[in-house]
């Protein structure tokens, strides 16, 4: 698949309802004609996301974000509970896309894949939505289908600090919390690359998998102001985030 | 009315929460939760809408979750291990004061 144009948008580092509100608001931008967006971005402060069917209490231990000032947030998007801290996030919005959910998770991770492998490693997709590096998964994802628009979000991992993952992620057994920190350090892995080489690389590889011409954008006015809303609206409240 | 919950693993993890009536096995109210991924989203709310006031039986649940999931991608698990997670709350039984959590 092949687009002219990808819009770039690099909008920093943020907190949690802001990143996922302003995901929501891109899609509604998309939605209204324009060109795909690419979106990279980070978590400031640290934030877990939950996907769309869990159940935030389930999931996380609430009084441990409160003190270790980590933001909680629902995705409108599937999947597992998942720690922002040391990552690149990226988002891929476009209304040009295959109907079959597995080739559109396979087109999209292409360019994520060959990010990773660029940076010197050597990443493989596994359906789903995962990719990973020597069997680790090094890269989750994630997508949504709303008024014929597409969006994709995903992590690349940079680090992992599997004790405060474990400390903010509920375990089913707290006894066994020693036995899962060492299953995920043999599952999990980061590239330990700085944010900047990724970026670098996955603009890059977007483009050429795409064959597409990269133009750096920045949010307008009405996108921030849209997303302001949104975060008080939803993605702030226990409405949305407390909905199962 | 009983309260049970449970766990299952399937290719994703399926978590159930209901109330049934002990008496004819009636579900009052469901919940499930989980990593997997449903297309469109607002599906599960009517899966679970269509589960209310069904029998917890193999059979009729394995319809019930089939018709409700026809027009469904689901990724993650399938009718068997839904209906799977679901039998599950079965046993054993706590009363609906919580205790007891299966």
């Amino acid at each position: 698949m092949k687009f002219k144009k990808i819009r770039l948008l690099e909008t920093g580092f943020n907190p949690g309802p802001w990143n996922m509100a302003l995901d929501e608001v891109l899609l509604n931008s998309c939605n209204d004609g324009n060109e795909p967006i690419l979106r990279l971005y980070g978590w400031n402060p640290p934030c877990v996301s939950v996907g769309y069917f869990q159940s935030i209490g389930e999931e996380v231990n609430l009084d441990i974000c409160r003190d270790l000032g980590v933001d909680v947030v629902r995705r409108m998007t599937g999947g597992g509970a998942v720690l922002h801290e040391f990552e690149i996030t990226y988002s891929f919005i476009t209304k040009k896309f295959p109907l079959n959910i597995l080739t559109s998770y396979r087109l999209i991770c292409a360019p994520v894949t060959d990010c990773i492998n660029k940076l010197g490693f050597k990443a493989k997709y596994v359906p789903l939505n995962d990719i990973i590096v020597d069997n680790k998964k090094i890269s989750g994802n994630a997508q949504t289908r709303k008024n014929k628009t597409l969006l994709q979000h995903g992590t690349i991992l940079l680090n992992v600090n599997f004790d405060k993952m474990f400390s903010v992620l509920k375990v089913p057994q707290e006894k066994l919390k020693d036995k899962m920190i060492s299953d995920a350090k043999l599952r999990v892995n980061g590239l330990n690359r700085t944010f900047e080489e990724v970026a670098s690389q996955l603009k890059n590889s977007f483009a050429e998998k795409f064959s597409a011409q990269i133009i750096e954008d920045e949010i307008t006015e009405k996108e921030k102001e849209d997303c302001k809303k949104k975060i008080a609206q939803k993605y702030s409240s226990d409405k949305w985030n407390h909905r199962r | 009315m009983i309260k049970a919950s449970n766990v299952y693993k399937s290719k994703k993890l399926i978590k159930v929460s209901l109330t049934y009536c002990k008496e004819n096995k009636l579900i009052n109210s469901i919940t499930i939760t989980g990593d997997f991924f449903l297309y469109p989203e607002e599906s599960l709310d009517h899966l679970e809408s269509s589960l209310i006031g069904m029998k917890i039986d193999k059979s009729i649940l394995r319809k019930t979750i089939d018709k409700a999931l026809e027009q469904v991608d689901v990724f993650g698990f399938d009718t068997h291990s839904l209906t799977d997670a679901i039998l599950g709350c079965l046993k054993p039984e706590q009363d609906s004061s919580g205790r007891g959590k299966r």
